[in-house]
């Protein structure tokens, strides 16, 4: 009889962690952007883990095999889509054999879906540099793009989890409210960006600039992802100085001193910005990444 | 708020309105009507095109108002519709313009998705080809070569919801084009299981699975192609298991005809017994030290029970590979090191006197080693110099060493062009040492993917 109730109470004891629904969803995020917001949407329901820490360049991301063994276990993958996670995404993905995540399976969730994406491509020529088919990916600098990212996680995760769709929609439509104020602040703060050219180093700036009323001038690297030649960049500052170009974005993850040198020679600001969330300590969060980005910029427009 | 009638509807309606023009001309020659129906109705549509753009200038006017407000300061009540005689004004409307784009494109993503996938071409595998040619000197002959190395297409897609499958077809300065690898690769079998079958390059190490164009320097080491005999080319079947474990761990179980593209000792094409075929076994682990800092290491073993042209005798070869890599998150594609190492240790039995009229040949079974270290450093995205060690025992005779020094120089012109420089300070048994020289130069057309095995 003793024997009997040993073998109850450790049955009892192992029930809470095989009972149906005790394991939170497990998430994978390919940038903390997407995982800040899946937090928002998933609530308690989630845990996600983050694969870049937000001060890479998304585009080079290592293939770590610890990557592998998170998005082996993971229930769903969060990815920017626009094939922004080309260099390291597809690869882990097969070394993680996990089918829950593969292409077009349900676990594999693009937050790309509800984006009409800027710069697609009427030609593809690898002439025109790493080009991306479907369009510019870089939709995380853009606040209003992102309540469509939200859109799509909540969508994503309903896909998969449909008793706790309600919960989700519920989630991301507070949170998606909470990011309309403070895009309704942004673009009070950064009117005075308003028609100011800028040229970055890589063309990721685009959707920020068009948000905020910028107005994309060039890049310093001669095409997307091909480093300049001495004959670009002076090309460059002569038509920044003909077109009293006053902006410089240096994107954390490229060299600072080309874009110092040309900063310095045209007599426009050098903006330093991260390009996701965590690219710097003040960027905790997504809002927080857009908060930095929007204020560091009018800061170096205004000289405040 | 904003108004409901924008420019884009202005727009549409003046195309409208031409358009009607047009068709109304055409109309008009067709049937022959007379002129003064004709001008009355240019006169009437002259009238109209007045009143859209007057309305469009309105509409413009009201935009710049709009977009002229003060920052911060309170928003100012939208401007009442200024009075056209053209047409009564909608009332203004709150359009949330994201909302409603967001609507479109949810009304169109199905059309757009079917549209693509009833184009025929979206089912053609991702084709890419790779050209790699090396210009070499050598002092022993004093003679210089161009070496067209090789031209090779490289095919891959999914086959069903099952696998995929994937083909290298190579052609070389040898003539005819070979098939270098032509594999099926299970994508979703349960228990974290890939089996692979064809020919490929079995998961013997790490730089034996690299193809000749994407190793780091012109060359592929002297022990991988001695011991291994090149690429390691298989035809087979390989298991690989991802254990579910925190810590990454894979384990390869494999059956081959052979390994080793260049591997005389057995005939690929015939059939053989099971003693025959080479097993082989590998364990693969990554350790991360810091974020930036990591470490790959392997162990492998590949054993043939019987070998026909080593006297029936086994053979065993094992190896250990260990890569350490220092890659700044910040700037990985900047800066960064790589220090690849192998080392090799065959056994097998060597004849060691060969047959005569006074009886057969002797065979008795040596151990043999050697290995391969490199340091390679990224200096900038286009820059990256190294140096490879090589240090490779004979297999036949204990003591035998080649050794071999290369520097080289890799500029990226972009990811998918490369030249190399390289000189090999070579020093092999009963030979003068030698000097040779190499100007590679690579690039890759179509499509180019990032595979797990060549990181």
């Amino acid at each position: 009889m003793k024997r009997l109730f040993y073998v109850l109470v450790a049955l009892v004891a192992l029930l809470p962690t095989n009972a149906p629904g005790a394991r939170k969803i497990r998430v994978v995020a390919t940038i903390p952007d997407l995982a800040d917001m899946a937090r928002h949407v998933g609530g308690d329901l989630v845990e996600v883990t983050s694969v870049a820490t937000g001060v890479e360049d998304i585009h080079a991301v290592q293939m770590k095999p610890s990557f592998a063994v998170l998005l082996n276990r993971t229930d769903v993958v969060l990815l920017l889509g626009l094939e922004a996670e080309h260099a390291f995404l597809p690869a882990l993905l097969e070394a993680a054999r996990n089918p829950k995540i593969l292409r077009d399976a349900p676990g594999y969730i693009d937050c790309s879906v509800y984006v009409t994406p800027l710069e697609a491509p009427t030609r593809i020529d690898r002439a025109l540099g790493d080009q991306h088919p479907m369009g510019n990916p870089h939709i995380n600098l853009d606040p209003v793009l992102g309540k469509a990212m939200v859109r799509a996680i909540a969508d994503g995760l309903s896909r998969n989890f449909p008793d706790d769709a309600a919960t989700f929609h519920k989630n991301a439509a507070a949170y998606n409210a909470t990011l309309d104020e403070a895009i309704a602040r942004w673009r009070r703060e950064a009117a005075p960006l308003k028609g100011k050219k800028l040229v970055s180093y890589h063309p990721d700036m685009i959707y920020f600039a068009e948000r905020f009323g910028m107005e994309p001038f060039g890049t310093i690297e001669i095409r997307p992802g091909v480093d300049p030649t001495p004959g670009h960049i002076a090309e460059l500052k002569r038509r920044m100085l003909k077109e009293h170009v006053e902006v410089v974005v240096r994107e954390r993850h490229y060299p600072a001193g080309l874009a110092e040198t040309i900063a310095r020679e045209t007599g426009a600001k050098l903006v330093e910005l991260p390009a996701m969330t965590g690219g710097v300590p003040e960027a905790r969060d997504y809002i927080s990444f857009i908060d930095y980005n929007v204020r560091t910029m009018v800061k170096a427009v205004t000289g405040g | 708020m904003r108004p409901r009638f924008s420019i884009r509807h202005g727009t549409a309606l003046l195309l409208a309105l031409l358009l009607a023009v047009a068709l109304g001309a055409t109309r008009t020659e067709a049937q022959g009507a007379g002129e003064e129906q004709v001008r009355t109705e240019l006169d009437l549509l002259k009238e109209q095109l007045r009143r859209v753009e007057q309305q469009l200038k309105q509409q413009e006017e009201l935009i710049r108002r709009l977009s002229g407000e003060k920052p911060g300061g309170p928003t100012p009540a939208p401007p009442a519709a200024p009075p056209s005689a053209a047409a009564p004004q909608p009332a203004p409307a709150v359009v949330d313009e994201e909302a409603l784009k967001l609507k479109i494109l949810e009304a169109l993503q199905p059309q757009l998705a079917a549209a693509n996938k009833t184009f025929p071409a979206q089912f053609n595998p991702a084709i890419g080809f790779i050209v790699d040619t090396v210009l070499s000197f050598t002092s022993r002959k004093d003679q210089a070569d161009f070496q067209f190395r090789s031209g090779e297409l490289g095919i891959s897609a999914n086959v069903d919801p099952f696998v995929r499958a994937y083909a290298i077809l190579n052609g070389t300065n040898a003539g005819g084009f070979d098939v270098e690898e032509a594999a099926i690769v299970t994508t979703s079998l349960p228990y974290n299981l890939t089996v692979k079958g064809g020919r490929f390059f079995a998961d013997f190490g790490r730089l034996s699975k690299f193809h000749d164009h994407d190793l780091p320097f012109v060359n592929r080491p002297g022990v991988l192609d001695t011991y291994i005999g090149g690429e390691s080319q298989s035809d087979g079947l390989e298991v690989s298991w991802l254990a579910p474990l925190d810590q990454y761990l894979t384990l390869t179980a494999g059956a081959y005809n052979k390994i080793g593209a260049s591997n005389t000792r057995v005939d690929n094409t015939v059939p053989r017994g099971l003693e025959e075929f080479t097993y082989l076994g590998r364990a693969s682990t990554f350790f991360s030290l810091t974020d930036a800092q990591s470490i790959d290491l392997g162990v492998t073993d590949a054993y043939t029970p019987r070998v026909r042209a080593n006297d029936g005798g086994s053979r065993n070869l094992a190896g250990i590979d260990l890569t350490y890599r220092y890659t700044p998150l910040a700037a990985a594609a900047y800066r960064g090191l790589v220090w690849g190492n192998e080392f090799l240790l065959n056994s097998e039995r060597q004849q060691t006197v060969g047959a005569s009229d006074i009886g057969p040949a002797l065979f008795r079974y040596r151990d043999a080693f050697g290995m391969y270290s490199y340091l390679e450093a990224r200096l900038t995205r286009r820059y990256y110099p190294g140096v490879l060690f090589e240090w490779v025992e004979d297999l036949a005779h204990t003591g035998r060493v080649t050794n071999a020094y290369s520097p080289y120089f890799t500029v990226w012109a972009s990811e998918f062009q490369r030249l190399r420089l390289q000189y090999t300070h070579l020093d092999a048994p009963r030979q003068r040492p030698e000097d040779q020289f190499f100007l590679q130069w690579t690039i890759i057309m179509g499509s180019h993917v990032h595979s797990f095995r060549d990181r």
